[in-house]
């Protein structure tokens, strides 16, 4: 695994957040370091979405703060964080179904402000590192397959040349194999370019492989942090993950 | 002959009632708001027209006011009651009883204004010439069929070819993925009132110069383009614009068969049919998403 340089591009601090005053996460003081893959894992329920979703600006924190490169964009939309250079690629499939690929980028990068001079290099750019997309390009989303979407959803938040990169469990309903092809060129990517990613999964072996560091959640907090090579060799932790 | 000549008053009728239903389903189908009041936007845009007209303000001028009149209505209602509801949560019925009040509200302020009686604008486009023997047209329904055409056609354009149209489409498919791609989900549900309140306009005005205006039009207006949206599928801009077209072709054609208090009834049984054997429209999708 690469070192962790030191500055951190995304931060929280105490942050709490939930749903109808119900809270589902709190106390979450987590950094995520220039260049580096942090791995987050835990069970169905245990807020890793939550934490994703206000670290990006989709749900209001009930406390606490979110920076973006020492900048507090806590309360901010999504909009704004995107503008600071977050992209990220949504639980489920990040796909509208009646667009098609084409279409999906087109909007992608409207909604990002690419340059209009610039878009058709953005996804040229996207289409090398992605390279099947090739393949159904003019298809409407509904079409493709699970991995296809996910292969979408992902070359849609890169085409905002983010440095930095939210990813919600894009391994569900993949198999491991596919899971593998999808994180390969995104590995790649991040060392080329240096960016950082926050990588949600369930999928904790093939996660832990491309991290460089990894946290663990549950009921709403953050109970361990360290190596992922740790967190394998850590028996108790591993059977209940 | 009289095939003919209610063909083509059905087509003068099903073009209206395409441009009328497809400003509903625009909205219901991007924004799942069922807005009732859409038959309101009808009456107003189809009110200030007359009063513009009737003062004297020449054509064009009182287009451009019965358009200002849809267009502002359509985004009020949404800033000032859809968008509270949204913003607390509030369920469909919830909205369709606001909807629902506020079109009983303006017909109210349009009887009191003009009357609750039948109003008529005078036009010569509105007589008949004989276009083959036994065949009456007027220029009006020419007129209503090139509207709808060039209308219908230029939002088949606007939905595939621009941004906003793009994302119109893809807040009916997920309006959480919306916010993640960094878009405003309320600035595209104003568009989508601002575009589904416009395009009722020449509807509206042809509508006031042919069959008469009342302020109770509203209802029917609704009634109609909640048929066509069920008829031609829900979602489906393409399928409500065809349903528009075959209900208006239906009611008149039907004639030929009933006597004319019965045509309207003719709209609620295909409707009825479609609700019984084909649910999801001539057009939809076959699975809800």
């Amino acid at each position: 695994m690469t070192p962790v340089p030191g500055k951190p591009v995304l931060q929280t601090s105490t942050l709490a957040a939930g749903y109808g005053g119900r809270p589902v996460i709190s106390g979450i003081d987590l950094s995520l370091m220039k260049g580096e893959v942090l791995c987050m894992i835990g069970h169905n329920g245990a807020g890793k979405s939550t934490l994703l979703k206000t670290m990006f600006g989709l749900l209001a924190p009930g406390e606490g703060s979110v920076s973006v490169d020492g900048t507090d964009m806590t309360g901010r939309t999504p909009r704004d964080i995107a503008d600071m250079g977050v992209a990220m690629v949504p639980e489920g499939r990040g796909i509208f179904p009646s667009l098609t690929v084409t279409e999906i980028f087109a909007l992608g990068m409207h909604a990002a402000r690419v340059p209009k001079e610039e878009r058709a290099e953005r996804v040229d750019w996207v289409l090398n590192i992605l390279p099947v997309i090739r393949e159904f390009m003019h298809r409407p989303a509904s079409t493709l397959s699970g991995g296809q979407q996910q292969m979408v959803s992902i070359g849609r938040a890169l085409l905002s040349r983010p440095r930095i990169l939210l990813m919600d469990e894009p391994s569900i309903g993949l198999a491991p194999k596919l899971f593998q092809d999808l994180l390969a060129p995104i590995r790649t990517l991040q060392q080329r370019e240096g960016l950082s990613i926050l990588l949600v999964e369930q999928n904790v072996k093939e996660a832990l492989k491309i991290s460089d560091r990894a946290v663990v959640m549950k009921s709403g907090q953050l109970i361990w942090e360290g190596d992922p090579g740790e967190l394998s060799d850590n028996d108790r932790l591993m059977e209940l993950y | 002959m009289l095939a003919i000549q209610l063909a083509i008053t059905g087509l003068q009728t099903g073009a209206l009632y395409a441009l009328t239903a497809v400003g509903f389903s625009l909205i219901f189908g991007s924004t799942r708001i069922f807005h009732f009041a859409h038959g309101a936007a009808f009456v107003i845009a189809a009110y200030f027209f007359y009063a513009a007209f009737g003062a004297g303000w020449g054509v064009i001028p009182a287009i451009g006011v019965s358009a200002f009149g849809a267009v502002a209505f359509g985004l009020l209602l949404d800033r000032l009651v859809y968008v509270p509801i949204q913003r607390h949560e509030g369920s469909f019925f919830t909205v369709f009883v606001a909807s629902f009040g506020v079109g009983i509200a303006v017909q109210n302020v349009i009887g009191m204004i003009f009357g609750r009686g039948y109003v008529t604008v005078n036009t010569t486009l509105s007589r008949s010439v004989e276009v083959i023997p036994e065949v009456y047209v007027s220029p009006l329904a020419w007129i209503a069929i090139a509207c709808a055409a060039v209308f219908l056609g230029g939002l088949g354009f606007f939905l595939k070819r621009t941004h906003t149209g793009m994302a119109l489409r893809a807040l009916a498919d997920n309006p959480e993925l919306v916010r993640t791609f960094g878009l405003n989900p309320r600035a595209i549900q104003a568009a989508a009132f601002a575009i589904g309140s416009v395009i009722v306009v020449p509807a509206a005005i042809i509508t006031s110069a042919t069959t008469g205006l009342s302020p109770a039009i509203g209802h029917h207006v609704m009634l109609i383009s909640l048929a066509a949206t069920i008829v031609g599928g829900i979602g489906s801009i393409p399928g409500t614009m065809l349903a528009g077209v075959m209900l208006g072709l239906a009611e008149s054609l039907a004639l030929l068969v009933v006597d004319t208090q019965w045509t309207e009834a003719v709209t609620f049984a295909i409707l009825f049919a479609f609700i019984i054997i084909r649910p999801s429209g001539l057009l939809g999708r076959a699975t809800a998403h």
